[in-house]
């Protein structure tokens, strides 16, 4: 634990207040935090983006997290093994996106959303909406919600194996109760299976919020944070400064914001385990 | 006692004789004793003879094609040095950027010999995690300016290899014919040619725009700086004594690469490589590549280029290369590096790797025939740094996704400068 998390977290900490071996207090976190890198308040929320890394990482969690946790609990439910045949098979593929590596994940993002060679931009040219048969990575306006959808494809399978084994693990008697005593099928998922289902959604919800707070690898792939930083998300901004920039003080910065926002979440969960 | 006395005389004489024959009989190599001796010259001459084995990493970006004409150059080296084996493996210099300053802080490299930014080099090099080149290559016998990237308060921390030139548009000369087509003379031709390749059936834009690494869109933006603002506006831009929104700059985006975006002219970004099939194959008439195209295409012979009308600049980007402090067999490195920068060069120029030479020992005859006419074009302009390898860091980054969102919004032109600005390295 000491040399591989707790001082890694206090280096780092330390280095966040220091710029090219001098101390600067919180000079850091001003510039870092108060940079449009960040938040761009001249663009957020009315003009098109690029809106700054920490909005971006927020809506991403505000459209990722509850479409894949429905997502997930949906196709649960359709494909419990006694009612659908090869559901295994289905659960297995709707799966395959959490196996394959990220940055895979990332490469097929990319190209789902490519005109000429993508299956989205296709259906809406077919539909007729022109406005979308485009490059979706290539334009402010659609590049986040590539990147996003893209994703929803990778994590729903984790949320539809948790979802499926909390249902497994649900009492064949509760149901059977639930029926005698006239309910509908809304009934008992809202009074029996939802209730029973709350320690899994728990552990879903925080899951997926760190997912979506440290999200890199798929939009380093899919877009780079791009066109113009409107993808750009926390953890790539921490690298862009790392990597790019050799400032390790500003990356620091940005990684004691990534390590705050995760904790609660984490915490979150570890209370509720409790 | 004359028995004994003659038995003693008899067993000295014996010894004597056996002494004399011995020494002389050594020198003929006849006797045991003479072969033990022989033996142990022998493995003597062996030892000094067969040297250590050693190998060499080396890490480079090429891979494919242009890997093949750079191992070209490699075995040339290792046939002229049998004692050392080359290990090659590509990394991505964006790659690279993440691995390199955490290994050399802990005193270690991944490889002997690193191919990498011009501005990196140099950044690690002041830090003191590189070899210098002073008293290896000789500066003068190379193009000049083309040490600047690498060089600091007097010392060289980089050599240059062959390097790339972006000198304009490629088109096939098979497809202008079919349509009648020809390379423009002045300004408006182009904006005409433009016009009449938009109107050819099954042509998606007429300039195709690369993608997904960023620095495509900058080359074909640094062509437009330097045929509307000239080498010396592109080295102001450089060293930051020019903003982008001065309005010299902005005039050039605005009255010359903005109206072609708006009028479609341009294609969206798309994958850089996967491009280069697409024009070929005629779903976009030009391209503006570097000079490694000419390894990438079928038919070489194919292939036509005109620069922007009044155009007398061109970018010329070197690779450079460094030998990090770290490396266990310090010698040995350095020679490779001196050899990738000298007669390294002649070999790779002569192959289809589509580059010129930086160092100016090597002659037109050196070169692979269809890039001969290219380096007699660039022989005859002024070659300037390339502007987003030469400032580096995070900004190269901003400046290619700015460009890319350019591209799809021209109407923010005036953000996209705000922003190169605002990012740019403070002095």
């Amino acid at each position: 634990m000491i040399p591989f998390v707790i001082y890694p977290v206090f280096k780092t900490i330390y280095l966040s207040f220091f710029l090219n071996d001098k101390f600067v207090g919180l000079e850091n976190y001003k510039h870092v935090l108060l940079s449009p890198d960040i938040i761009n308040v001249e663009r957020f929320p009315t003009k098109s983006p690029p809106w700054g890394s920490l909005v971006n990482n927020a809506i991403f969690i505000l459209i990722h997290l509850p479409i894949t946790l429905f997502l997930g609990l949906g196709l649960a439910l359709l494909l419990r093994k006694e009612e659908v045949k090869g559901s295994s098979i289905i659960k297995s593929i709707i799966f395959l996106g959490m196996v394959i590596p990220m940055i895979v994940g990332g490469l097929i993002t990319r190209f789902l959303f490519e005109q000429g060679a993508g299956v989205v931009p296709s259906i809406f040219g077919a539909l007729g909406i022109k406005s979308l048969d485009i490059t979706w990575t290539a334009y402010p306006q659609t590049a986040l919600f590539a990147v996003i959808l893209g994703s929803i494809w990778i994590w729903t399978g984790f949320s539809m194996l948790m979802y499926s084994a909390g249902l497994a693990s649900i009492p064949r008697d509760y149901y059977e109760a639930a029926l005698i005593d006239g309910a509908s099928r809304f009934q008992i998922f809202r009074h029996v299976t939802w209730p029973l289902l709350k320690p899994i959604t728990t552990v879903v919800v925080a899951m997926t919020l760190l997912w979506d707070l440290k999200i890199f690898d798929v939009v380093y792939v899919a877009t780079g944070g791009g066109p113009g930083g409107a993808s750009m998300v926390l953890a790539l901004q921490m690298w862009d400064y790392f990597a790019r920039e050799l400032n390790y003080n500003y990356a620091a910065v940005v990684a004691v914001l990534l390590t705050a926002l995760t904790l609660v979440p984490a915490t979150w969960l570890l209370k509720r385990r409790e | 006692m004359p028995q004994r006395k003659m038995l003693g005389i008899l067993l000295l004489g014996i010894f004597v004789f056996s002494v004399v024959a011995s020494g002389c009989i050594s020198q003929t190599s006849q006797s045991p004793t003479a072969t033990t001796i022989t033996k142990t010259e022998t493995k003597v001459q062996t030892e000094t003879k067969v040297q250590e084995q050693i190998t060499l990493k080396v890490i480079g970006p090429w891979s494919g094609k242009e890997l093949d004409a750079f191992m070209k150059v490699i075995e040339a080296f290792e046939a002229q040095h049998p004692n050392i084996k080359i290990e090659y493996k590509t990394y991505r210099a964006e790659d690279l950027a993440t691995i390199l300053p955490l290994q050399f802080e802990s005193g270690d490299t991944p490889a002997d010999v690193i191919f990498m930014w011009g501005w990196f080099i140099k950044k690690m090099g002041e830090k003191g995690h590189l070899m210098t080149f002073n008293d290896v290559i000789n500066p003068d016998e190379y193009i000049p300016g083309v040490l600047d990237a690498v060089m600091s308060n007097g010392k060289i921390y980089g050599a240059p290899f062959t390097a790339a030139a972006k000198p304009g548009f490629w088109y096939r000369k098979s497809f202008f014919k079919k349509y009648g087509l020809k390379p423009p003379q002045t300004w408006d031709e182009f904006v005409s040619l433009l016009a009449k390749i938009k109107e050819i059936p099954g042509i998606k834009a007429p300039i195709v725009s690369g993608d997904s690494v960023g620095w495509p869109l900058s080359d074909v933006t640094e062509h437009f700086i330097l045929t509307f603002g000239g080498a010396d506006l592109q080295l102001k831009l450089i060293k930051g004594d020019v903003k982008f929104e001065d309005p010299q700059v902005r005039d050039i985006f605005a009255n010359k690469l903005v109206p072609l975006l708006k009028a479609g002219y341009f294609s969206e970004p798309v994958e850089w490589t996967s491009a280069v099939t697409a024009w070929w194959k005629g779903d976009y008439a030009l391209y503006f590549m570097g000079t490694w195209i000419t390894g990438m295409v079928d038919d070489p012979n194919d292939l036509g280029m005109f620069s922007l009308p009044g155009c007398k600049a061109m970018v010329l980007a070197p690779d450079y290369l460094m030998v990090p402090k770290y490396t266990a067999h310090p010698k040995e490195a350095m020679e490779l590096a001196k050899f990738l920068a000298t007669e390294g060069q002649r070999v790779h120029v002569g192959t289809n790797s589509g580059k010129l030479a930086t160092w100016k020992k090597v002659t037109l005859d050196d070169y692979w025939p269809p890039m001969r006419d290219v380096a007699k074009i660039v022989s005859n302009v002024q070659a300037v740094p390339d502007l987003d390898d030469s400032v580096g860091g995070e900004w190269q980054k901003t400046f290619w996704d700015q460009l890319k969102l350019l591209w799809v919004q021209p109407d923010r032109l005036d953000d996209v400068l705000k922003t190169l600005d605002e990012k740019f390295p403070k002095k």
